[in-house]
């Protein structure tokens, strides 16, 4: 029994097949979903997205969104996703240091959330990275 | 310089030459040439050639519209193929329950700035004024929120007192989902709805565009439908999670699915823009070329007749000098 995978974003498919098991994170936490899981719908934060398949693990970015989980079928809605293996690591941590810097610099309310938001994009890009090794 | 050549003629040509339907009125006219007694110059081949000249331009310019509006598609049309995935799955989970009966409808009518695409626009507006006066009710209130100038032209004649919010120039900047989600974000935040009614026409292909609506509920609708039953019932099958209550989930949910669904359709209504511009001017075109054809004969029929005048008066004076 395999899950079949949707993660969707609003300019294209990001992956459309069938896996093992996820490891999806959620506002409340990580949720990891095997065969037969109770459905669910749930908002998915800004994070790692864990793909298994066949005792490999792949990393995915995604920017925030939602998740329809029921019947072996999940779909992911996002507003962007990123395979892990298509994120340059330089650039990657280079933008993580530009978002730092920014965060430092901010000042408002609405740009320290802005920057907030920018940080964990570029985070949640990092750690895709290194979740592969 | 047309009306100078025509008056010096002697002709007395009726106003409807240089009006508003000069092609009609001008191939009635030189039917009724054909039909004035000899010996009158008829209208001078300069005039023809004029006219021929101005045609031919107007299907050069139509033919290079039809080849632009044809790149545009191209390069929209696969954004817009793209984005269908992304409302579908919002479809199976809330439903798009189009009969919903609720109390404040909000009508979301999505048209082109530009004009010269054949005619969209004026299929949106019937029928986001047909959705009008079927919501419309006792203690029911209709209101509309306009994207793009000739919607907006058509329902500001008559329903100006409806209309809560009215964007233009949305294709100034090539269309992302940010800048969509941007102003759905802003449609929320200024409107009050229990429904969100979105008109636009969908591309099914290159010649067929079909006027269609997605409906959009609030969260509080949602709720209620779902425990009601029906389509929504399947809702509750569903455990939420993430986040604190039900509720908050759902308005967040609601909310990104307006903003999907008119990304989608923002994309589909430019397609379809697209696509009904390149028939418009391709039609345009043949026409062009019809007249031209039309005029060609004229011409070649007025240098003819012009010819032959000049020989018989040539010939008349000879004779009248022999004779």
């Amino acid at each position: 029994m395999t899950l079949n995978l949707c993660v969707l974003t609003p300019n294209r498919i990001v992956w459309d097949s069938e896996v093992k098991e996820i490891i999806l994170s959620t506002n409340s936490g990580q949720i990891g979903v095997l065969p037969n899981h109770a459905p669910i719908a749930t908002a998915v934060d800004i994070g790692i997205l864990r793909i298994r398949l066949n005792d490999q693990w792949l990393t995915m970015a995604l920017m925030g969104g939602f998740a329809r989980i029921g019947n072996n079928e999940i779909t992911v809605l996002v507003n962007d996703a990123e395979k892990g293996s298509d994120i340059d690591p330089q650039e990657a941590q280079q933008t993580l240091e530009i978002a730092e810097a920014n965060l430092r610099k901010a000042e408002g309310r609405r740009q320290i959330i802005e920057a907030n938001l920018a940080l964990r994009r570029a985070r949640a890009r990092v750690e895709a990275i290194n979740g592969i090794s | 310089m047309a009306m100078a050549a025509l008056r010096r003629e002697g002709r007395r040509f009726a106003a409807p030459l240089i009006s508003s339907q000069p092609m009609t009125a001008i191939r009635s006219s030189l039917i009724a040439e054909e039909q004035t007694p000899l010996g009158l110059r008829s209208i001078s081949t300069q005039v023809v050639r004029n006219r021929m000249k101005s045609v031919k331009n107007i299907q050069k310019i139509t033919k290079a519209m039809k080849m632009v509006a044809a790149s545009k598609l191209r390069a929209i049309q696969t954004g817009a193929e793209n984005s269908r995935g992304l409302w579908q799955p919002f479809t199976a989970l809330l439903g798009d329950v189009p009969s919903v009966d609720v109390k404040k409808n909000v009508i979301v009518t999505i048209s082109s700035d530009k004009g010269l695409c054949g005619g969209i626009n004026s299929t949106s507006v019937k029928i986001s004024k047909a959705i009008h006066k079927l919501t419309a009710g006792p203690e029911k209130e209709t209101k509309y929120v306009i994207l793009g100038e000739k919607a907006k032209a058509q329902l500001i004649r008559d329903s100006r007192k409806d209309i809560e919010l009215s964007i233009t120039e949305l294709q100034k900047n090539p269309l992302n989902y940010t800048q969509v989600s941007v102003l759905a974000d802003d449609i929320l935040k200024n409107v009050e709805y229990d429904a969100l009614r979105i008109v636009f026409n969908k591309f099914h292909s290159v010649v067929s565009f079909i006027p269609t609506m997605s409906t959009v509920l609030s969260p509080e609708v949602v709720e209620k439908e779902a425990e009601s039953g029906g389509k929504l019932g399947e809702l509750d099958s569903y455990e939420i999670e993430g986040g604190e209550t039900k509720g908050e989930i759902l308005q967040n949910l609601a909310e990104f699915q307006f903003s999907c669904v008119l990304f989608n359709a923002i994309l589909e209504n430019a397609c379809s823009e697209q696509g009904a511009r390149m028939s418009a001017m391709d039609s345009s075109s043949r026409n062009a070329g019809e007249m031209l054809d039309r005029l060609t004969l004229t011409y070649n029929r007025t240098r003819q007749a012009s010819i032959t005048t000049e020989l018989i008066e040539i010939i008349s004076g000879a004779s009248a000098l022999e004779g």
